[in-house]
């Protein structure tokens, strides 16, 4: 029963830090521009494409694919900033949010259209190996996700309190006025937050490549996961967000074993209705920015 | 008289439009017309909470999948007929939308469309693992028992009539909302949730009501698709989709309007029908590329939607109506709601409230007799205007209390507090800007008569004692500052109450308007209402009160009659610096 808590604590941590990284991109938008994306799965559903093509085109590994995808969606992040969430800064809030529904629409239907329905995978030799570790079993591909994440959470954490953008980011989330008069760029903040976040989603997108399916509607579901997650960490919270991750994963490995895998995501739901009802800040504090 | 004739005009032809399958007898047609209105219904039934209460839904296919489920598992397992399982569904929604959405309405918009799609998304999940009762994913079928009790019929004509009945109700309800009490209180929602509160209005029972009225009848349209298909599975009558195409087609045809979802549904559901017609399973996906293309179009192109844009390019926004008031200083306003005791009305002890360790109010005790005129002066920053929110309850101090009339106010809202007779003005002034003066003043009005033409009347009543009679029909926005504060000034007298909390209403203007305000405050005190005022223009304030308060750094430095305090080295230390005090 023990060896049984502790692999079950092993797949909800490994799982939840893919989340906590996909939900990052999400917070990070948010916290930023107060623009909430509604076709963040939708990108992550391109991301997982990308690293599935580069593998059967040119077979490149999932590990390998992130080199060329990630610079690939910080462009795309850039793109996706100027031409759509710019003009929304100052629209209504209707257009706020139903253009990224919008977007997300076509994208997962545009995806349904040129790839199929079809359930496609990343296969490599160690997919089905796993490391064995007292009896804990952790699959590979999930070992290299984990790592992956803590190494681009931390790598973002520092860009965040030690560099001249990160600190240009965190004041211009807190007064976008204030910080163009301290002499922020506030518009190349925004492409390069939004290109950050989207960077976020390209390096989830390809290390869950060998561990999930992937499918047109297949967003639908992981964009959802990181509202929920970007709720429970606080909306615009990094660290809280990184954390969320973590918990929603443990909510997810537990439910599944002891209720049904059917009903874990009503779970979630749960969990994020209940916070919204007791602590619609999050667990991590208010929207507190400064965190990030 | 244009404008009712082409209404009427456009009813006929959707009339016409709406039997035309009568004669056409085509069933492939007669389904997109049964269709168009049971979406139109849906839409209007979306746009009742899109449009009127702000609240964007992505996931209203929750009221519409419980419908759908409900009357058809109460007529499979216990026979219970569909009409009445129809009405079982709805006010099923309904009790949804109160437990699980009230929340929502007190947290930021964005909140509202995640737990929206959340709670479609738990539906449709349940629907899907609950075999035992839905067959899961596998769905139900309705019985071939064709029979009027049953809603189940040959024909396709009779769901024709029960289509065009639902939408004519759904026409009705928005009608009716557009000039009901609740309309009004939603309009300036909308607008201002604040400035809502300040006027005596439960923002989120207003919200919570109309959810309510939505899903029920989002609920009514699910029965409606279940016994016109014969077949429902939780992918379909769950699914995102059909959530968001029903909110597309009310912002297409104009977010908040009567005209707008019809128009929506009447253009949408035809080129629906015709792609998948052209297109055919090969193609899938092609269309709804197209519906999210059309989606981000309109949002970013042109988010008012067709009627509204239509209506500014046609240069027909100009307001119905128009009849100049003259000023007239001989307006009389109704007296306070609630007579207050004699004697003192606020009572003030011991509040506290600090902003993250910077004490805004500290140790504050103060108390105002029925009648007086009372300023509040202290230099900028002294916590002044905090004063006034934690009185209104606008804000919960950390500690001490707030009494009025005799009355604890600290477990109180907003709303409560001005239905007790306390009214608040801000000192930023808060119009409801798209509203008319009149309206602005009239929604204040129906805080004492639901009535919505007396509460209009009212409102002129009210205006004209302001000397705002003359700007009545022109919108909010259009109005200059001190005019901009006389409506907030109107607003708070038209809440009938018995104190005012007049939050710098000189400040920005000439002194010729001072001059005018000032005659105007004293008009206002001579009606029996008592005032405290807090004020910059000492020249106004010395003049006007029977008694003058003075606050430094959150605390009462000074209290006394305006010669008092004019002499008072403490007051001036505080205005001018220490030297001049001693000096």
């Amino acid at each position: 029963m023990f060896t049984q808590l502790l692999q079950l604590t092993a797949n909800g941590l490994l799982l939840g830090a893919i989340y906590a990284l996909n939900a990052m991109g999400l917070t990070l938008i948010f916290g930023v521009m107060e623009i909430i994306n509604f076709a963040h799965g939708e990108f992550l559903m391109l991301a997982m494409y990308g690293a599935f093509f580069l593998n059967v085109w040119m077979g490149m590994g999932p590990y390998v694919a992130i080199v060329v995808v990630v610079p690939l969606f910080f462009v795309l992040g850039v793109a996706f900033q100027r031409l759509m969430i710019q003009p929304l800064l100052d629209s209504q809030e209707i257009a706020q949010i139903f253009a990224t529904v919008g977007l997300s629409i076509v994208l997962s239907n545009g995806a349904l259209f040129f790839f199929s329905a079809d359930y496609q995978m990343v296969r490599t030799d160690y997919s089905l190996e796993s490391l064995d570790l007292f009896g804990v079993y952790l699959g590979y591909t999930r070992i290299f996700a984990f790592a992956a994440v803590c190494m681009v959470a931390l790598g973002l954490y520092l860009f965040m309190k030690r560099t001249y953008m990160g600190r240009a980011i965190r004041a211009t989330a807190q007064d976008r006025r204030a910080a163009a008069l301290m002499g922020v760029n506030v518009r190349r903040v925004y492409m390069i937050t939004t290109g950050l976040g989207l960077a976020c989603v390209g390096i989830t997108g390809s290390v869950l490549s060998p561990i999930f399916s992937v499918f047109p509607s297949v967003g639908t579901q992981f964009g959802l996961i990181a509202f929920v997650v970007v709720v429970l960490g606080g909306m615009g919270n990094l660290a809280g967000a990184f954390f969320g991750g973590l918990i929603i994963g443990l909510v997810e490995a537990y439910s599944g074993f002891f209720l049904d895998p059917a009903l874990k995501t009503v779970v979630y739901f749960v969990v994020f209705i209940l916070i919204l009802l007791v602590k619609p800040s999050g667990l991590f504090g208010s929207t507190v920015r400064e965190n990030g | 008289m244009m404008q009712a004739l082409g209404v009427k005009g456009l009813s006929g032809i959707g009339l016409l439009v709406a039997l035309s399958p009568f004669w056409v007898g085509n069933p492939f047609y007669t389904d997109i017309i049964v269709t168009i209105l049971y979406y139109a219904a849906l839409s209007l039934a979306w746009n009742l909470v899109g449009g009127y209460a702000g609240q964007f839904s992505l996931g209203h296919t929750s009221f519409f999948g419980v419908g759908a489920y409900t009357s058809t598992l109460l007529f499979l397992n216990l026979d219970i007929s569909p009409w009445f399982g129809m009405l079982a569904g709805g006010v099923l929604a309904a009790i949804m939308a109160l437990l699980i959405f009230t929340p929502c309405f007190r947290l930021k918009g964005f909140y509202f469309c995640l737990v929206s799609i959340a709670l479609a998304e738990v539906l449709r999940i349940i629907a899907v693992y609950w075999r035992g009762l839905t067959m899961g994913g596998v769905g139900l079928l309705l019985p071939v028992k064709p029979a009027w009790q049953n809603f189940l019929f040959e024909s396709k004509y009779p769901y024709l009539i029960f289509a065009l009945l639902l939408l004519l109700i759904m026409i009705g309800v928005t009608y009716w909302l557009g000039r009901s009490k609740l309309g009004y209180y939603l309009q300036a929602i909308r607008e201002d949730e604040s400035a809502a509160k300040a006027v005596g209005i439960n923002v989120v029972r207003c919200k919570t009501i109309i959810m309510m009225i939505s899903a029920f009848f989002t609920a009514v349209s699910g029965t409606f698709y279940a016994q016109y298909m014969m077949f429902i599975d939780p992918d379909i009558v769950f699914s995102m989709h059909m959530s968001i195409q029903v909110a597309l087609f009310a912002i297409i045809g104009g977010v908040g309007t009567l005209a707008g979802p019809v128009l929506g549904a009447f253009l949408l559901v035809p080129l629906d029908a015709v792609m998948k017609g052209w297109l055919g399973t090969i193609y899938a996906g092609l269309g709804f590329v197209v519906y999210g293309a059309i989606l981000i179009a309109v949002v970013m192109l042109m988010p008012d939607g067709i009627v509204k844009s239509a209506e500014a390019w046609m240069g027909r926004r100009r307001p119905k109506e128009i009849k100049e008031v003259e000023y007239l200083e001989d307006a009389v306003i109704p007296p306070p709601a609630l007579e207050p005791p004699p004697g003192e009305i606020l009572h003030v002890k011991g509040l506290c409230k600090s902003f993250g360790g910077l004490n805004a109010i500290y140790e504050l005790d103060l108390s105002v007799r029925r009648g007086e005129i009372v300023g509040v002066i202290g230099p900028n920053g002294a916590g002044k205007t905090t004063l006034f929110s934690l009185i209104s309850t606008f804000l919960k101090p950390d500690r001490g209390s707030v009494s009025f009339c005799g009355q604890d106010l600290g477990q109180m809202a907003p709303h409560s507090v001005c239905a007790m007779g306390l009214s608040r003005t801000f000192q930023v002034v808060r119009p409801f800007m798209h509203l008319s003066v009149l309206d602005n003043v009239a929604t204040a009005c129906l805080l004492r008569d639901p009535h919505v033409p007396r509460a209009r009347e009212r409102a002129l009543e009210v205006l004209r004692f302001v000397g705002l009679g003359d700007q009545a029909h022109k919108p909010a926005s259009s109005l200059t500052l001190p005019n901009r504060k006389r409506v907030e000034l109107a607003r708070a007298l038209a809440t009938r109450p018995s104190l005012i909390l007049l939050d710098e209403v000189m400040a920005g203007l000439n002194p010729s308007e001072i001059r005018q305000i000032i005659e105007l405050v004293r008009r206002i005190s001579a009606t029996g209402i008592t005032l405290v005022v807090i004020e910059h223009v000492m020249k106004a304030i010395m003049s006007l009160s029977d008694r003058i308060v003075v606050i430094n750094y959150g605390q009462k430095i000074a209290e006394g009659t305006p010669q008092e305090i004019v002499a008072n080295p403490l007051v001036i230390e505080a205005y001018l610096g220490k030297e001049t005090a001693h000096a």
